[in-house]
């Protein structure tokens, strides 16, 4: 028989503020209507028991900063989540079952591949913690996510905006008319992957009719050709028409249509803040999909009261979308600083706002071009009104010498000469290790 | 002084005892009538002989009487009735009886999504062949949150049909529409047959001048007076009896593994820190999935008579008997003869043990040295199979739930067990046993009558697990199925403290139980937020009464 596992973990006593909407509420109508629906008692449905996740596990993906001792915030809801999504993880790669969802809060996809603290809801990356727990313990080298929340899943991109092994797909609604303000066609991935990330910013407004269209003609048809191991959904439920933070106009049934098409592996919950309106009937109809019922009978009480964008408009808009997608070419700017190993260092400097606690990280971002490997990594990372840095050096996933080289090499320089610069971490892929460090005071 | 009758009627025999300031004082065991429950028990206890009936200030029964209508399918037709509304299909889950479906429909807050359609009422069809109906039950989903549309309905069939018997879901105040309906129905089923009983076995203790009360077993292991009990409740009070039997021969506090081996059967149950482990979800009964609350147990088909036979890879032990051991002049052979054999234990015949395994071996391996290998390797299997159980019953207590951060960070501690075994098997295996499991072994007391013993002792368990919405003003009781309105604040600290408390007395009271060591729950408050404004609270809080004995027993 297929089976469906489900870890549903609502922390019930765990809020970011009390009027916040990432509060004790946000999962206890979902709760109320799985069930009640006895959705637990469907054979095929079984249900896990989470796990709390190390900070070794978070370290191979991000670097809390300054350094995971010193990470100011209780991280202990958030090891949670991620503990049950690698949990939910290995019960699909040892073949427990065929798919799941991991129905847990806090939520992930905003936190990057450097966390100075929360930051649209999220502290660390479930699914990016995840996917490289998998890749570490069970040697999994493809994986695809398709990031179906309604804000761009600018953390996930980010930690993998360098790897060709990880297709980072996310829909989401037009950075420019919503949060996080990321996500538009030029940001394609690094360039060692470039490809390996595809945004596709959506107009408000978009249904389902929209919604599967734009999966059934680029999404699919793009992880066809990629060709996964493993298929991760970043299922935030906020393109439903009631979500009070988006404008979009989905429905609970057209995210069962979503799931069903995708077919994912995993489902992860990221987003929806429309906790009596929609989680609950989203919520469900995903898992019917997932456990192959029908979920065309899921209704949401309340009627869509916002005019829905036609599908005849839409069509010509993705159709432009996609071209003006295929005619991006690479651009990047090869910036070697003195210190740097032999090669090619490409320069990609950002900035990331932390919106929760309203503050500025300043980062600049370097990576070794390489033929051969995903290249190694070097950030420097700096928090507004700080005066030191922080640093992350990695080497990836099949590293190739000259680039494991690099990242040593890097990484010794730092703590020798870099006075500017005052802890770290090193992820070592490759072997699957880390180290952190901390400068001594003088 | 305190003087207690126990009754277990189990599928063959009827067991009994007598218990005097919690020491044995006298057992008894009669065939089991099937078709005549109410003889049996007075037979056992004329075959009891109490010294003195005035004396005895309960009597306690654990009966197979629901548990076998249902297995054995002798129940009157229900008429089912649902409002089922949107949301997973019907057939998405097995359903092992028919409905019917109207319309209606509620959300998980208790607000009506669509009305109900009394036009549709005129047009159901009944199972009976006058037309009338005489069972209903009526179950929609979320009634548990709001019980208007099955009370609508339930007060136009009294007036269309005022003989027939209605039973409603929301009674079953719990969440899970398709165990609800279920359990309605099934509980409505068996009531017939079980006022029947009760009524016939009040009149013959009266007859032999018998005024205790008469309390009957919970497949969750507490007691509740004959005439207030829910007779599905009454199922699997056989396996909790084994389990209280265990508790009141071990310390307060212990973590014990309950082993009890019959003939073909090996029940298992796991006490933590002297607490009954309780299954997280509700009893499965045949094909009907329930709300019952029931203790974790394993039951597993394997025992002292169990057959052995003969295969390529040398023996399977077989999930039936033929009869007793070869030792004991039966037919086949069973780990039994391997105990024999072995002189584990020192009833049979020892000789004919030998002739059993002798035939088992090849021609050519006939002496004592393959004997006492096969013999050794039949007991190693049984014990086996019931570690496999213990480590499932143990799986199924770490695996439990956690919804809370605090429940995740504060997991059950790893906890150092005893093994208890009892049963007409438990002997020959206490070595074998405590080696596999790692664990000491103790034998139980009277281990022939212990389910009886367990039930002597049982004590009433008791849960009231509110649920209050103070935006919504109302409130909801789980276990009674209670809603009400709420008239206090909308942010309540004390107060619904104090309203819980209350709402207990009242709930003990009704039930007729005393209740002491009440154990609180800390309340869960969730605001409810409109608009960034919080307009009220839900709160969930629970107490509780776990079961448990009313004392240890005095060897």
């Amino acid at each position: 028989m297929k089976r469906t596992g489900i870890l549903f973990f609502p922390a019930f006593d765990w809020s970011l503020g009390n009027s916040h909407p990432e509060r004790e509420e946000r999962l206890l109508y979902t709760q109320e209507q799985l069930f009640e629906e006895g959705i637990l008692d469907l054979p095929q449905m079984k249900q896990f028991t989470p796990r709390v996740a190390s900070l070794a596990d978070v370290a191979q993906a991000q670097a809390l900063f300054p350094t995971p001792s010193l990470y100011p915030e209780t991280l202990d809801p958030h090891l949670i989540a991620a503990g049950s999504a690698i949990l939910l993880g290995e019960a699909r790669i040892r073949g427990e079952i065929s798919n799941g969802f991991v129905l847990v809060r806090p939520p992930g996809h905003h936190s990057g591949a450097t966390v100075w603290g929360n930051r649209g809801f999220c502290t660390i990356n479930n699914e990016a913690i995840l996917i490289n727990q998998l890749r570490a313990r069970y040697g999994i080298k493809k994986i695809a996510i398709v990031d179906t929340d309604v804000h761009h899943g600018d953390g996930t991109q980010d930690i993998f905006y360098h790897d060709p092994n990880i297709l980072f797909i996310s829909l989401h609604q037009d950075g420019r008319t919503l949060y996080p303000g990321s996500g538009f066609i030029d940001e394609q991935g690094g360039p060692n992957a470039w490809g390996q990330t595809l945004n596709i910013p959506l107009p408000p407004g978009t249904g389902d009719e929209g919604y599967h269209y734009v999966l059934e003609t680029w999404v699919l048809p793009r992880l066809q050709a990629f060709k996964p191991e493993l298929i991760i959904n970043s299922a935030g439920q906020d393109n439903h028409f009631t979500d009070p933070l988006a404008s979009m106009n989905l429905t609970a049934s057209g995210y069962g249509r979503i799931t069903e098409l995708l077919q994912p592996d995993l489902a992860v919950l990221e987003g929806g803040y429309s906790i009596e309106g929609a989680l609950p009937f989203v919520n469900l109809a995903i898992l019917l999909a997932l456990a192959g019922e029908d979920y065309h009978h899921v209704r949401e009480p309340q009627k869509i009261g916002r005019s829905s964008l036609p599908l005849a408009t839409l069509k010509p808009y993705v159709e432009t979308l996609k071209k003006q997608t295929q005619m991006v070419k690479p651009d990047f700017t090869i910036h070697n600083v003195k210190f740097f190993p032999p090669g090619e260092w490409v320069y990609i400097p950002r900035s990331v706002y932390y919106d929760t606690e309203g503050f500025q990280e300043t980062r600049q971002d370097f990576v070794r071009k390489c033929n051969h490997c995903a290249g190694t990594v070097y950030i420097e990372s700096q928090r507004s009104h700080a005066k030191t840095k922080s640093v992350l050096v990695r080497i990836p996933f099949e590293a190739c010498p000259q680039c494991e080289q690099a990242g040593y090499d890097l990484w010794e320089y730092v703590q020798q000469h870099h006075q500017e610069i005052h802890s770290g971490l090193l992820q070592n892929q490759l072997h699957n290790q880390h180290q952190v460090w901390q400068r001594k005071k003088d | 002084m305190s003087c207690h009758v126990g009754i277990d009627v189990g599928g063959t025999y009827t067991d009994a005892v007598y218990l005097e300031q919690g020491q044995i004082q006298r057992t008894a065991k009669v065939p089991t009538q099937e078709e005549n429950l109410v003889e049996t028990i007075v037979n056992v206890l004329e075959t009891l002989n109490l010294p003195d009936v005035r004396q005895v200030n309960q009597i306690t029964v654990s009966t197979t009487l629901v548990t076998n209508a249902i297995l054995q399918k002798r129940l009157p037709p229900v008429n089912l009735l649902l409002f089922p509304g949107n949301g997973m299909s019907l057939n998405a889950l097995p359903w092992p009886v028919d409905y019917q479906v109207l319309s209606g429909e509620m959300d998980f807050r208790g607000r009506e999504v669509n009305p109900s359609n009394p036009s549709e009422w005129q047009r159901l069809s009944w199972k009976e062949r006058s037309g009338s109906p005489e069972l209903v039950a009526v179950v929609g989903k979320f009634s548990h949150r709001n019980n208007s549309h099955e009370n609508r309905l339930a007060d136009y069939l009294r007036k269309s049909y005022p003989k027939c018997q209605i039973a409603l879901g929301h009674e079953w105040g719990q969440a899970n529409f398709y165990r609800r309906s279920l359990t309605t129905h099934l509980n409505l089923g068996v009531t017939g047959c079980y006022q029947l009983f009760a009524q016939q076995l009040q009149t013959a203790l009266s007859g032999l001048k018998i005024q205790a009360p008469i309390a009957i077993l919970k497949a969750d292991g507490g007691i509740l007076p004959i005439g207030k009990l829910r007779p599905i409740e009454s199922i699997y009070s056989g396996p909790a009896a084994s389990v209280l039997a265990a508790l009141t021969q071990s310390e307060t506090s212990a973590s014990t593994i309950v082993v009890d081996i019959g003939g073909t059967t090996t029940d298992l149950g796991l006490i933590l820190s002297g607490t009954p482990l309780l299954s997280s979800r509700g009893a499965q009964i045949g094909p009907y999935s329930t709300l019952v609350h029931s203790l974790a147990v394993r039951s597993i088909p394997v025992g002292g008579d169990s057959v052995i036979e003969t295969c390529e890879q040398g023996f399977e032990l077989k999930n039936y008997r033929l009869g007793s051991a070869y030792c004991l002049g039966g037919k086949a052979l069973t780990p039994t003869d391997a105990m024999r054999y072995l002189g584990l234990i020192d009833y049979g015949n020892r000789q004919l043990a030998e002739e059993a395994l002798a035939s088992h071996c090849p021609p050519d391996l006939r002496a004592p040295q393959y004997y006492q290998q096969l013999a050794g390797d039949i007991i190693e299997a049984v014990v086996n199979r019931i570690a496999e159980a213990v480590d499932s019953l143990k799986r199924e207590w770490q695996d439990e739930p956690a919804y809370k951060v605090w429940e995740v960070l504060h997991p059950h501690e790893a906890q150092t067990f005893n093994t208890l075994l009892s049963g007409g098997g438990a002997q020959g295996l206490t070595k074998a046993l405590g080696k596999r499991l790692g664990t000491p072994v103790q034998l139980g007391v009277y281990p022939e009558v212990s389910n009886a013993l367990g039930a002597a002792m049982a004590r009433p368990t008791f849960d009231c697990t509110l649920h209050l919405d103070t935006y919504m003003k109302r409130y909801h009781v789980q276990e009674t199925g209670e809603q009400g309105k709420w008239m206090g604040s909308p942010r309540p600290y004390r107060e619904v403290e104090d309203f819980l408390d209350q709402l207990v007395q009242k709930q003990a009271e009704q039930y007729g139980i005393q209740i002491h060591e009440i154990e609180k729950e800390p309340f869960d408050f969730f605001p409810i937020v409109q608009n960034y404004q919080t307009v009220g609270q839900i709160i969930r809080g629970a107490a509780h009464l776990r079961p448990g004995v009313i004392g240890r027993v005095v060897k």
